[in-house]
C-alpha cells in the first residue's frame, strides 16, 4: 500500500541533532528496545559517531500508527559532506520528504543550507524542525525566522523538540506522515529500482541498497544492472529493521535491500538502475554518473615490512568502498606503498585513519595531489596523479589541470574576503546573486588542485564558519605548472614533490624548505634543504648539526631504564624515513600542505 | 667477581632536580632500613662470592650515622669475600662529611671518597637546593686528604643557568681531586626544577650553550691529564672508577637497599622495590635480557666509554649493517683488534649513533 509509506531522510549542519533524532524516532516507533539503544544507531562506526559525521548510508524501517492506521517510515540516512555529493543525491532522489534539524541556538548554519538546497533541488518536500530546545540558550523563534529568512522555507508550523530527552517526538512523526507525500509509482510497470549504496557482507557478497520506483522485486527474479549491464539472480530481497530482515518481495515505493551474489561493491554502480531481463524498462532512472576519483596520494607503511598488511587492509577497505581507488607504486625516499584515489579530502582522511585503527598500522601518507593531463611533445598524452612521475619540463608541450565549478553560500560581509581568497587560488569569476538579505551565492571556476591545497581551512577562518562550498567537476585548463623538487643534502625526495602554478613556485619552496627546516630533526652533519623548478634552486635553508642527544648517567646500574628509553626511541625511530642520508620524520610528507599555520 | 652497591636513600632535603630515590626520614626510620639492608647482604645467595669493588651511594651515605654505614660494610666483609685491593667509594655531601667522619669511614675500609660539589658557584648551590657552599666543598676535600683519602672524585653539573664550570675544574684540580664526573643537568618530571622550567621561572642554557661547555671542559681536563674514559668522566691514571666501569663493561654488579640493581654479567637484571613499603617486603623485580636486548646493552654501554665493546661478544653481527660501515668509514666509530670504540669527539651525539646501529 504506496499511500501508507513515507521515505523520508535527515539533512542538518554537523551537530544540530542528526543521529540522535533517528534514534529517538526508531525508539519511539519501538522499531529497536530502548535497551538495544546504543546511543546513535544509525552512526555504526566508530570513527563517524567520532567525527559527528555519517559516512556510510544505513537505511532504517519504521512502523508508526496515526490514526488508526498503520504507516511504514523508510528513514534514509546520508553522509553529510561535500566529497559525498553524488551519494547524498542519489540518497535524496531515494525519498519524498526531508527532515531539516536546526538546532535552536545555533540557528541556519552553512551545512543547513547547503543540505536544504539539495533537498529542494532533489524536489523534496521539507519539514524543518527546531532542535535542542532544553538547551537554555535556544531561541527557537529566532530559528525558525532565519529558516523563513535565510532558507527561504516557511517554518512557522515547525516542531519545537529535543531530541536529547524526546520532547515532541511524536509531533515529528506526525508531520512525517501528514506533510511527506506518499511514493508515486506503478507497481504493474517494468521494474525500475534506484539503487543508492551498497556494502559488503562477508556471506552475502555485495548488499544493494534500494528505493523500488516501479514494478515489483523477489528473490529467483534475473535482474539487470542498466548502467553497466551487468547480469544477475536475486538471491534475497530484504528491509532494514534496522538489522537486515528478508521479505518476499519489495514493490513500488518501498526501500530495501537486495543480494544477487555480487562478488564486489566495486561491480555495483551508485545511481545504477535494476530492472528485469526480461520485463526491461525502456529506460534507466535518471542522475546517474560514474565517480572518478578526484584526490591522490601515495599510502606506505611506516614500518616498510608492512606492505603485505597495507595491501591487505585497502583490498578489505575497498571490498566495502567502490569510490576507493589503488595502484602499487614505488617511491625513492618511502619504499613499496599505493597511488589511492578518493572522492575528496575527507574521503581520504577517513580512509587512512581506518587503516591505522580498524587494522592497526602505521602509515605515512605524502600530499594529495590532482590528476593531471600532459601533453607531451611527441604528441604522448599522458594521466598524472602522482607529481614524481611528471616528465622533465622539456619533454612537456602543455599540461592540463581539473577545473571545478564551485558555489560559495555566505552572508554578504564575507563577499569580499572570499573573492580575495578566490583571486588568490587563481579562481575565473562567474556570477553573483543575492539570495535574500542574509545570503550571496558566488560563484566561480577554480582550479581543484587549489582547492585540495588548503582553500577549505581558509575559507572558514575567513568567514568564521558561515560559508558553505559546494563544486561540481567542470573538465580541464592548460595552466602554467611547473613540478617543485625538494633536495635533502642535495639529493631529490621523490615524495616531497609537487606540482604547482609557475606564479607560486618561488612562495611556495621558500615557505616549504622554512617548514621542513622546523620539521627535520638535526643530523649529525649539517644537510642543506632545497628547493628546485629542474635543475634551478630557488630556495635554500640549512639545517645545522646536531649537537646534543646523549643519555643521562646509568645511575646505581639501573641500566634497564636507559635501555627501555633507547628502545622507545627505536620505535618512534621506525617513522622515520632516510632520504640518502637524512633522516626524515613521516609528519614532513604531508605537513608541506600546511604551510601557512605559523604566519 | 663483581662489584656491591648500596644504596642509601636518605637526605637532609631534597634538591631541586632530584629524581632519584631519596627521602628525608628520621633516625628510627633509618635504623629499620640499616636493619633489613643488613638481613638482606646476609641473606644473598649469589654464587659469586669475590667482591672488587663498593659503592655507597644515595641519596646522601654521609648524612645518616657513621656507625650504621659502618656496619654494613662490616656486613659485607663477613658475608662475601671482598678482594684486598678492592676500590670502596662513599659518596659525601661537602656538609655532612665531617673530618670526624671521613676518618672513621677511612679507618672502616673505604680508600674512595666521591663529593657532590655540583658547582663552586654560591648562588647555583643555593639555586639548586645544595645544603653546601663553595667553601665548604673545598674544605670537604681538604678533610678527606687528612683522613687519609688519596682518591677522591668530584661531581659537576653541566647545563646550569649561570656559573664557570672550567673555572670550577681548575679549582678542584688545584685542590687535588684525581677524578671529576660532568653530567649534563637533565629536567626530570616531577621535579620542583620541571616546573620551574616550564613555567618560564628558570631558563636554561640551550643545549648547544651546554654542548660548547662540555667541549671546553673536556678539553681542559685533557690537557691537565684527565682521561675522558666515559662520556661524563674524567680521571688522572689509575683513579677510573672501577666500580661504574663494571657497569659499562657488562660484569656482574649486585645491589643492596631500595631500589637498587643488579646484574648477573649474562642475561639476568634484577632491582629491589623502590618504595619502602615493598622493599620491606623483599619483592624483586627480574627482568631475563633476550639475545637482542643483551647486544643492545652492549652496544649501548660500550659506546659510553673508552672501553668498547668486541664485536664478536655480540649475539648478532652488525659488521654488515651499511651505517656501521659508514661509521666506521667517517671515523665517528673505532676499530682496533675487533673493538668498536665511539670517537670521543661524537660523544655528545652518542645516543643518535647507537640508535642507528641498534636499529
Amino acid at each position: 500500500m504506496m499511500k501508507n509509506i513515507r521515505n523520508f531522510c535527515i539533512i542538518a549542519h554537523i551537530d544540530h541533532g542528526k543521529s540522535t533524532l533517528a534514534d529517538r524516532l526508531m525508539e519511539k516507533t519501538g522499531s529497536v528496545a530502548s535497551r538495544d539503544m546504543q546511543s546513535q544507531l544509525l552512526d555504526s562506526m566508530e570513527l563517524e559517531r567520532e567525527k559527528g559525521i555519517t559516512i556510510k548510508l544505513t537505511p532504517t524501517r519504521m512502523k508508526y500508527n496515526y490514526n488508526g492506521e498503520e504507516y511504514v517510515l523508510n528513514l534514509i540516512d546520508t553522509p553529510g559532506h561535500v566529497d559525498f555529493t553524488y551519494e547524498v543525491s542519489r540518497s535524496l532522489a531515494a525519498c519524498e520528504g526531508a527532515i531539516l534539524i536546526v538546532d535552536a541556538s545555533q540557528g541556519v548554519e552553512a551545512q543547513t543550507l547547503a543540505n536544504a538546497y539539495l533537498a529542494l533541488d532533489a524536489g523534496l518536500e521539507i519539514l524543518p524542525v527546531i532542535n535542542k530546545i532544553d538547551l537554555p540558550s535556544a531561541r527557537p523563534d529566532e530559528a525558525k525566522k532565519q529558516i523563513e529568512d535565510v532558507v527561504g522555507l516557511p517554518a512557522d508550523d515547525a516542531p519545537c523538540i529535543s531530541a536529547k530527552d524526546g520532547t515532541n517526538i511524536d509531533l515529528v512523526l506526525q508531520k512525517i506522515v501528514t506533510d511527506f507525500p506518499p511514493p508515486k509509482g506503478d507497481e504493474k510497470a517494468p521494474l525500475k529500482c534506484l539503487v543508492f549504496d551498497s556494502f559488503y557482507d562477508n556471506f552475502k557478497g555485495a548488499v544493494c541498497l534500494i528505493r523500488v520506483v516501479d514494478g515489483r522485486l523477489q528473490a529467483g527474479d534475473s535482474i539487470l544492472f542498466m548502467q553497466t549491464g551487468r547480469k544477475y539472480d536475486v538471491t534475497e530481497v530484504g528491509i532494514f529493521n534496522p538489522k537486515m530482515q528478508p521479505v518476499q518481495s519489495l514493490s513500488a515505493g518501498e526501500v530495501g535491500y537486495v543480494c544477487a551474489s555480487i562478488k564486489s561493491v566495486s561491480d555495483v554502480r551508485v545511481g545504477d538502475t535494476i530492472t528485469h531481463q526480461s520485463a526491461m524498462a525502456d529506460k534507466p532512472l535518471p542522475g546517474y554518473k560514474v565517480v572518478q576519483p578526484v584526490v591522490y596520494c601515495g599510502v606506505f607503511a611506516a614500518d616498510g615490512a608492512k606492505y603485505n598488511e597495507l595491501k591487505e587492509a585497502l583490498l578489505k577497505l575497498k571490498l566495502n568502498d567502490a569510490s576507493l581507488q589503488f595502484a602499487p607504486e614505488v617511491s625513492q625516499a618511502l619504499g613499496f606503498g599505493f597511488r589511492c584515489g578518493f572522492l575528496g579530502l575527507l574521503h581520504l582522511d577517513i580512509i587512512t585513519q581506518r587503516i591505522e585503527r580498524e587494522f592497526n598500522l602505521d602509515i605515512i601518507t605524502t600530499a594529495p595531489s590532482v590528476s593531471y593531463k600532459v601533453l607531451k611533445t611527441n604528441g604522448e598524452e599522458l594521466e598524472i596523479s602522482n607529481p614524481a612521475s611528471l616528465p622533465s619540463p622539456v619533454e612537456i608541450d602543455k599540461i592540463f589541470e581539473p577545473i571545478v565549478k564551485a558555489s560559495i553560500f555566505t552572508p554578504p560581509s564575507y563577499v569580499g574576503a572570499i573573492m580575495q581568497l578566490c583571486q588568490d587560488k587563481r579562481g575565473e569569476y562567474k556570477n553573483m546573486v543575492y539570495l535574500d538579505a542574509g545570503r550571496v551565492r558566488l560563484e566561480y571556476r577554480l582550479p581543484l588542485g587549489e582547492i585540495i591545497y588548503d582553500f577549505f581551512d581558509k575559507m572558514k577562518s575567513l568567514t568564521k564558519g558561515y560559508a558553505s562550498f559546494d563544486y561540481e567537476m567542470d573538465g580541464f585548463a592548460p595552466s602554467n605548472l611547473v613540478k617543485l623538487d625538494i633536495l635533502l643534502n642535495g639529493e631529490k625526495c621523490d615524495a616531497l614533490s609537487l606540482i604547482v602554478h609557475e606564479d607560486s613556485a618561488y612562495t611556495r619552496g621558500r615557505a616549504i624548505t622554512e617548514k621542513l627546516k622546523k620539521i627535520i630533526p638535526r643530523q649529525l652533519f649539517e644537510v642543506p634543504i632545497q628547493a628546485a623548478i629542474g635543475n634551478k634552486i630557488i630556495a635554500r635553508e640549512t639545517l645545522s648539526a646536531l649537537r646534543k642527544d646523549v643519555l643521562a648517567k646509568c645511575y646505581g646500574g639501573d641500566i634497564t631504564r636507559k635501555r627501555k628509553l633507547l628502545e622507545k626511541q627505536k620505535e618512534g625511530k621506525k617513522r622515520m624515513r632516510q632520504i640518502g642520508s637524512v633522516e626524515i620524520p613521516a609528519e614532513a610528507f604531508l605537513s608541506i600542505l600546511k604551510l601557512d599555520d605559523e604566519k | 667477581m663483581m662489584g656491591i652497591y648500596v644504596h642509601i636513600p636518605f637526605c637532609e632535603s631534597k634538591c631541586i632536580y632530584c629524581a632519584f630515590a631519596s627521602f628525608v626520614r628520621d633516625e628510627n626510620f633509618q635504623a629499620r632500613y640499616f636493619e633489613f639492608l643488613n638481613k638482606e647482604i646476609k641473606n644473598c645467595n649469589f654464587p659469586d662470592r669475590e667482591v672488587a669493588s663498593i659503592y655507597f651511594g644515595g641519596g646522601t651515605p654521609s648524612c645518616v650515622s657513621e656507625k650504621q654505614i659502618v656496619k654494613t660494610l662490616q656486613t659485607i666483609k663477613s658475608a662475601f669475600h671482598v678482594l684486598p685491593d678492592a676500590e670502596i667509594t662513599i659518596e659525601c655531601n661537602p656538609c655532612s662529611a665531617s673530618l670526624e667522619k671521613l676518618k672513621t669511614y677511612h679507618s672502616a675500609g673505604f680508600n674512595r671518597v666521591s663529593f657532590g660539589v655540583q658547582s663552586l658557584n654560591d648562588k647555583m648551590l643555593k639555586f639548586l637546593g645544595r645544603r653546601h657552599t663553595k667553601a665548604q666543598a673545598l674544605a670537604a676535600i681538604e678533610n678527606a686528604k687528612r683522613a687519609g683519602f688519596d682518591n677522591i672524585s668530584a661531581d659537576l653539573l653541566l647545563g646550569l643557568p649561570k656559573g664557570d664550570i672550567q673555572n670550577d675544574a681548575k679549582i678542584l684540580l688545584r685542590s687535588g681531586v684525581k677524578h671529576i664526573s660532568a653530567y649534563m643537568l637533565q629536567v626530570e618530571d616531577g621535579t620542583p626544577l620541571k616546573n620551574m622550567v616550564e613555567s618560564g621561572k628558570v631558563k636554561l642554557p640551550s643545549d648547544d650553550q651546554t654542548v660548547d661547555n662540555y667541549q671546553k671542559l673536556t678539553d681542559f681536563l685533557q690537557k691537565n691529564r684527565f682521561l675522558q674514559y666515559e662520556i661524563s668522566n674524567f680521571a688522572l691514571k689509575g683513579f677510573k672508577s672501577k666500580h661504574n666501569f663494571a657497569y659499562w663493561t657488562g660484569q656482574a654488579y649486585l645491589g643492596f637497599g631500595l631500589g637498587a640493581h643488579s646484574f648477573d654479567g649474562k642475561y639476568k637484571r634484577f632491582s629491589s622495590a623502590d618504595n619502602f613499603e615493598d622493599y620491606f617486603t623483599g619483592k624483586q623485580n627480574v627482568e631475563k635480557l633476550s639475545p637482542s636486548q643483551r647486544d643492545e646493552e652492549m652496544i649501548m654501554l660500550g659506546l659510553r666509554c673508552d672501553a668498547g665493546f668486541r664485536l664478536d661478544a655480540l649475539n648478532a653481527s652488525i659488521s654488515e649493517k651499511p651505517i656501521f660501515n659508514k661509521y666506521v668509514q667517517d671515523g665517528i666509530l673505532e676499530m682496533s683488534d675487533g673493538v668498536i670504540r665511539l670517537n670521543s669527539k661524537y660523544y655528545n651525539v652518542s645516543n643518535s649513533i647507537i640508535l642507528h646501529l641498534i636499529d
